[in-house]
This record gives C-alpha cells, structure tokens and sequence, in this order.
C-alpha cells in the first residue's frame, strides 16, 4: 500500500490553489451573497486546463479523470471558493456526454465545458420525485422525427448559467428513462427561479416543458437506457460533492486555526482553551478520514471500480466533516462568526445544503444499510 | 533559438526565514521551498521568445539540494523542455562567485546557447549579482535589470529599469539578460503542463560531471564569513497618533522624524 501522493497530484494542487487563492473567500462569499456566477474564476479554471481535467484532449480537455475532477474541487474550496456546479457540468454531463454522447454531440459541448465558457447542466429531480427516480413523469414522445417533451422538473441548478440541459424523461410504450440535450431557449421550456434561503452564486431553478420539441439527433445514448447512463455520472457528482465538502472544511478550519491563534482573551489565544480547540480537532479527523474515502472513492471509479458504496460513504462523511467544521469555525469566532467581514455563514449554508445533495444523508444510511450490511429494504 | 534560464529554489517568500545555528547558511529545512518569483517571470520571457520563434528550445538550469526537482519541475509543467540539475552535498554554502562559477560549467554543458536567462536576485540571498558575474565569467554581453525584451534575429534589446533611471542595452546574441519582477506576469502550470512535465528530460550532475573543482565552490571556498546572526527584533507596538485636528501635521512630523520625506 502506498499512500504517497504522485508529483504530478502534489503540482496539481498547488496550481489549482494558486489560480483560485486570489479570489478566495472574498470573491465567493460577495458572489454567493449576490446569487452571481462566479465567472471570472470558471475563466481562470478553463484557461488553464482545470475545469475540464476530466474531459478528453482531442475535446480541448486535459485527458484525466475523477482523480483530478475531485482535486480540483478540493482545492478550489480549500481556497474559499467552492464552485457547487461543477458537481453537475463536469462530474455528471462530461462524465454522461463522455461515455454516452454521439460523436457530434461531444464535439459540441465539451470544448465548451473543457474552456469553462459553457455549461451543460442536469435535470432529473422532479416535484413528486426527489431521490426515487421510478416516480419521475416527465415524457419524451416521438413524433415524427422530433421527440415532444411535456412535464416539470424541481431543483435544478444553474439553468440560467447553462446553453443546455441534459434532461432525464420517460419515452416508449414501456416507459423507460431516457437522456437528451435540450437547449435552455427551447420553445416551450418555462423556467422560474426557486427562490432557497442558501446564500449560493448559483441559482435553482423549477422547469416547465410544454410540448418542447427536439430533434432526433438530442437524444444521448440509447433511448431506454437511461438508468444506466444516469448513474455513471451520479456516483461522480458524490464523489466530488465529498472532495467540494473536504475542500470546504479545509478552509473552514484553516480560518478558525488562524482566528484561534490570534485572537486573546484574558492574556491567551482562545485556542488554548479545549472548549474551542477540541470541536476544531475533531473536525480536523472527520475532514481526513472522509478525505481519505473520497480518494478512495475517486480512484474506484476511475479504474472501472464499483464505486457506489465508497462514494455514498466519502459523501456522507464529507459533508458531515464540512458542517462540523463550518459550525466549530463559526462558534471559534464567537459573534464574528456570523459578520459579513468573515463570511463564514455561506460556507455553512452550502455544507448544510450538501447534507442534503447530492444524494441526503438518509438516503446513504438506507444504501449502506442495505448493500453493505445486507438488511432488509426499508422503503 | 536555444534559451537557458537559470532558475533557483528558495524558501517561501511569505514564510518565516531562518539562519542554522551552526555555519549560518540559510536552513532550507525550516520552511516550504518554491521556484524564486523572478525566476518565475524568467522563465515565463524565455517561453513568449519560444513561442514567437519557431523552433526554439527553452532548457531550465538549477543548482541546489535533491528537492530543487520540485522547483525544476515547475518551470517544465509551465512549459519549459528540459533541465539540467547540478545537485552535490559540496555546494552547500557556496557564495555568489562561486555559485556563477558552477553555473558557468553547466552552461558548458550544454552546446549553442544563444540566451542566457535570468531572474536579477533571488529572495533569499539577494546579492543580485550572480547573472553579471556568469556573463563576465562567459565573456558575453550582460544586459541586467531588464523590464522588457525582445530579441530580433541575432540581436537582443532590452529595457533597463533601476533606481537610477532607465537605459535601452543592444546586444548580439549570444548574450545573458536578468529581468526584473515587473517584465510580465508568469502564466500557471495548466493541467497539460503539469502532467507532460513528468516525463521531460533532467539532467542531474555532480560536481565532477560538470568538470567543477570542489576548491571553487561550497561554504569554505566563499569569500565572505558570517560570524554572528540574530533573529529579527519582533514588531513592537509603533506609535499610536491621536487625532485632535491635528493628525495630518502629527503624520507628516513622524515621516518627517523618520526621515521618509
């Protein structure tokens, strides 16, 4: 067993940390405050190859994989700026467009992902189908030559970001899942921002399709296979949900640890006392520990791995290391935990959402309690 | 054109800089070491020369301790395509003269070099003094300082920029230019770059591969000694200035009493 980190993964952070530091904590908390796109920086990440690390080259992208997609996103939120959309445009839609896409479609969209000038985003959650995709009801029917969706989607992400949405629907007799590309100025396609109390650059979105009309040629992959095609980008978008959640807990301590240090009171750092140093320490082994699953988790994935349950678990305990650490660095800095100037709240809020998302910690326990223990199915 | 840069690995600028207690040679241990930001911005002038003329080679020459690799191999990740690593125990403490003597004899190394590179002081010794003394020791034209360059055919411009003004230097190729920190801003390591680097070619020598006398170099051969070192006073407190109206004029007669205007 080696635990080494290669030259090249040591050179990888260090570069994505350097193009995001400059932005930082300041540039994202005033985006996630105003609900704007973080544009500057997906530039920066395109211009140098990071965004798309996991997109092939011949499709300007860098030829990596999931290793690399999830240390940039570890990286990029260790430095205060933790780009939630990527989960969804490069993890899911490159993965799905990657493996699944006909040729011209890949030679339309993942130059633009690669570049970080385009976004595809994905739509499968729908008002009565959260986590059970068996209840989804939005239909594609074949007409002719074109395909006419009609149905409701809920919760999707960065739609006003996006040219296009991978879209998860039913078609044929026997009403299995199928994908397709629809542009996010498709005639018929109605979409009203949901408005969440999470401070967050990107925006949810519900989606209405009145008879939206595709051509043939919007269909990924084959129709009536859906199911499959979707979950090769799902265990993606948890793995680096856990690798955003790492990154977020990373700067989340790090600031505490600094504030700790500094800040005196009666003639000590508070961090002396164990009522504030022990709940940072602790957070500090749940960050480790589920940075070591979500390798794991990565590396699983990359090499043809089942990866489902290392990547539930690296997610749940991602996301719990990141609100464990977000809450201790929050209570460390006493009343300035919840001021503007240490912008520490969106960092809470987008650890609590990622409780939820990807996939809900509930969820996670049900898989794990089910596949990995072997007890009966609850649901 | 064949490029060189010499590139040196240093301690983090933004960390806290420590002496050994023993020789007083700085302890490149206590800190995180980085490729030098200068050298940064050299390697960055000698890929622009690169890339607006076809056919050019841009080769990386360090000289340092085993894990000056880590600051080689971002000079290659951002682009550059090969180096050359003088690596030996009896460097260690080897002042500015004997150091632009080693580099010499590396330079030597390598055939058709028609620029010679570099940043025009490093941030830990800042001597500033090893690009000229490497010209003078090759016999060619030195061109320090330089804010900007361009190279035409055989010929080589730059913009000199120090304290004392500034001056436009021609020379003939070949010839060895220092830039300072203002020539440009270095690009980032892409993805691309960082993967490809691994698998460029460096040269690692010793001291008897570049044909370098173990007299000439290392701390006993350096013509300057230091005896005593002592860390930095820490910050004290600075004086508090009451504004009564009057803050503005308490300002001036505190610069005034620095003497800073």
């Amino acid at each position: 067993m080696d635990f080494t980190e290669s030259d090249e993964h040591r050179d990888l952070r260090a570069a994505v940390g350097a193009i995001a530091a400059p932005f930082g904590g300041a540039y994202y908390a005033e985006h996630a405050r105003a609900g704007t796109e973080c544009t500057e920086l997906w530039h920066a990440l395109g211009d140098a190859g990071f965004a798309g690390v996991n997109v092939p080259e011949e499709y300007g992208g860098g030829g990596g994989g999931l290793v690399e997609l999830a240390l940039v996103c570890e990286e990029i939120a260790a430095q205060g700026a933790p780009i939630l959309l990527l989960l969804v445009t490069h993890a899911i839609s490159a993965e799905v467009l990657v493996e699944y896409g006909t040729d011209a479609q890949r030679k339309e969209w993942l130059p633009g992902l690669a570049s970080g000038r385009r976004k595809v985003v994905f739509a499968i959650t729908e008002p009565g189908a959260g986590s059970n995709t068996h209840k989804l009801t939005t239909r594609a029917r074949r007409v002719g030559d074109e395909w006419v969706v009609t149905g409701e989607k809920y919760y999707i992400s960065g739609v006003d970001e996006a040219e296009a949405l991978l879209l998860v629907a039913r078609t044929g007799d026997e009403g299995q899942l199928s994908l397709f590309l629809v542009p996010t100025d498709a005639p018929g396609l109605q979409k009203s921002v949901l408005p969440v109390d999470v401070m967050l650059p990107e925006k949810q979105f519900t989606l209405h399709f009145d008879e939206v009309r595709l051509p043939a040629s919007a269909l990924v992959g084959e129709e009536g296979q859906g199911f499959r095609q979707v979950f090769h980008g799902l265990n993606p978008e948890r793995i680096t949900g856990a690798a955003l959640c790492v990154g977020i807990a990373r700067y989340a301590l790090s600031r505490a640890a600094r504030y700790a240090g500094e800040r005196e009171v009666w003639g000590k750092p508070i961090g002396t006392h164990q009522g504030v140093a022990h709940p940072l320490a602790k957070a500090k082994i749940e960050t480790e520990l589920a940075a070591l699953m979500t390798r794991k988790a990565a590396w699983l994935h990359q090499h043809g791995h089942p990866a489902g349950e290392a990547a539930n678990m690296a997610k749940y305990g991602a996301a719990e290391a990141a609100l464990a650490a977000c809450d201790a660095a929050i209570q460390t800095h006493g009343g300035n935990g919840v001021a503007q100037e240490f912008g520490l709240l969106p960092y809470w809020g987008l650890a609590r959402l990622l409780r939820i998302a990807p996939v809900n910690r509930e969820m996670v326990l049900n898989f794990v309690a089910q596949h990995s223990l072997g007890l009966p199915r609850s649901y | 054109m064949n490029i060189v840069v010499l590139v040196k690995q240093v301690p983090d600028t933004y960390s806290e800089r420590k002496l050994s207690s023993g020789d007083h040679t700085l302890d490149r241990d206590a800190t995180d070491a980085v490729l030098d930001e200068i050298d940064e911005r050299a390697v960055e002038s000698a890929l622009q020369l690169k890339e607006a003329n076809d056919g050019s080679e841009v080769t990386v020459v360090a000289m340092g301790p085993d894990r000056a690799t880590d600051a080689i191999r971002k000079a290659l990740s951002m682009g550059a395509d090969k180096a050359v690593h003088l690596s030996d125990e009896a460097i260690h403490g080897t002042d500015a003269i004997g150091t632009a003597k080693a580099l010499v004899k590396v330079l030597g190394t390598l055939e058709g070099t028609d620029l010679v590179l570099a940043g025009n002081e490093a941030s830990d010794g800042r001597t500033g003094a090893v690009p000229a003394m490497v010209a003078e020791l090759l016999g060619l034209p030195s061109l320090t300082h330089a804010r900007e360059l361009t190279v035409d055919g055989g010929t080589v411009t730059v913009r000199r920029e120090t304290d004392d003004g500034v001056t436009v230097l021609t020379a003939e190729l070949p010839a060895v230019v220092s830039v300072n920190e203002k020539i440009n801003e270095p690009r980032y390591p892409s993805f691309k770059g960082i993967m490809a680097a691994k698998k460029k070619p460096v040269t690692t020598l010793t001291l008897a591969d570049a044909g370098i006398e173990p007299s000439d170099v290392g701390l006993s051969a350096a013509w300057s000694t230091v005896t005593e070192s002592n860390p930095k006073p820490p910050k004290s407190g600075g004086e508090k200035v009451e504004d009564e109206g009057d803050g503005g004029s308490k300002i001036a007669a505190f610069l005034v009493g620095q003497k800073l205007i």
